[in-house]
């Protein structure tokens, strides 16, 4: 049974929604039966437990930058870590650092995001000679921020500099800067 | 391409005797044994049976020291049930471990786990295993295939798997339907699967 190859293997996106529980019941217990017999699709599960394992370490070690929500970051509270947060008024600065024993870096910038259909963020990173542009960002308009964990590695090697942000909503054929926000940094 | 299968097949049965059996086949070995002890078809077996094991207990209970203490002792029930005879059709093997894994989370979950005594009683003789297929994950290279991604689809699967969240519960927070979120959800993960995958070759 295990060592013969899988005649009716489980897609990967079955697999997929299976781990994270988005199957009913009786499909649920089918691919379990099936996993329980099966070697392969077992290692292929293996894998997407594998790769989840790592997103979960590498954030949890600062080394993920991901536009996230308000919530989200609750949740990494709860979870234990030590958060750093900087809110930033739309058109805003804010003196920031990183202290040792922070295990993330939290900005929350300010933005009028009502009717914005696609938010691209704009990074103006020292040391950088051109701008970074991040497009469609995930953001909930509700809350009227954008909510952003830097790369914890990253900040933790600059020297006092300052980087700028810059979120621009995308419509119909242009544009529209809606803020800017300064980070002025010190180690 | 056939030939070069074959060949591995074949080498891979002289370095393991139990290669060609199914898990039946080592389930029956292991009772007929009785009284003896099939060390060689109980380590395979255990082998075999110990990353679904683990990997049931993980979606489950969320926890990998939860799901190590399930994986064991689900082992050890296994290998005592055939020792034993208790299991009256070896056939059934995959049935039993799939039964008593689903038993053994609501009794994990709710406090009641036998995990002590089992341990005292037949933690020695249970082969040691190690139950990941996987060799480990490069953490660098799966950083630099995060980074390639696009924001939108970084940030779903951040929000899924850092508290292995269903899709509903990550679009309720991103403004996205539950469908939007599969679909992003599955081709960002393919296309980090396939990045972290082509630098290990």
């Amino acid at each position: 049974m295990s060592r013969t190859p899988c005649t009716a293997p489980v897609p990967f996106a079955a697999l997929l929604d299976y781990w994270l529980g988005d199957l009913d019941a009786a499909r649920e217990e089918a691919i379990e039966r099936h996993l329980f017999g099966c070697g392969e699709c077992c290692a292929d599960l293996e894998r997407i437990a594998e790769l989840a394992g790592g997103i979960r370490a590498l954030l949890r070690r600062g080394e993920i930058a991901a536009a996230v929500t308000p919530a989200f970051v609750e949740a990494l509270r709860d979870s234990g870590l030590r958060l750093r947060e900087y809110g930033v008024p739309c058109n805003g600065s804010v003196h920031c650092t990183v202290a040792p024993d922070d295990d993330l870096l939290v900005a929350r910038l300010q933005a009028p995001l009502a009717g914005v259909e696609r938010l691209d963020l704009v990074t103006f990173e020292p040391g950088e000679e051109a701008p970074q542009r991040l497009t469609d960002i995930p953001f909930s308009a509700a809350t009227g921020e954008v909510v952003l964990v830097p790369r914890v590695d990253r900040i933790r090697a600059l020297g006092e500099s300052t980087a700028t942000m810059r979120l621009v909503a995308v419509e119909g054929g242009g544009e529209r800067v809606l803020g800017e926000y300064r980070f002025l940094h010190t180690p | 391409m056939e030939v070069l299968s074959y060949a591995r097949r074949v080498q891979r049965r002289r370095d393991d005797p139990t290669e060609g059996d199914d898990d039946a086949a080592l389930a029956r070995r292991i009772a007929a044994a009785h009284p003896g002890i099939d060390g060689a078809a109980e380590a395979a077996l255990c082998r075999r049976l110990a990353p679904r094991v683990r990997l049931y207990g993980l979606r489950h209970l969320r926890d990998a020291h939860a799901a190590a203490d399930l994986m064991q002792q689900v082992l050890m029930m296994t290998l005592e049930r055939l020792r034993s005879g208790a299991i009256r059709d070896p056939e059934q093997i995959v049935s039993f471990v799939f039964g008593t894994s689903r038993q053994l989370v609501v009794h994990l979950r709710r406090g009641l786990a036998r995990r002590d005594r089992l341990l005292q009683t037949y933690a020695d003789d249970v082969p040691a295993v190690d139950p990941s297929h996987a060799p480990a994950l490069d953490h660098a290279r799966l950083r630099d295939c995060l980074e390639r991604l696009a924001e939108r689809d970084r940030s779903v699967l951040v929000l899924s798997f850092y508290e292995e969240r269903p899709a509903r519960s990550v679009g309720d927070e991103l403004g996205l339907t539950e469908a939007n979120v599969r679909v992003i959800r599955h081709r960002a993960l393919q296309r980090l699967r396939d990045c972290v995958e082509a630098g290990a070759r």
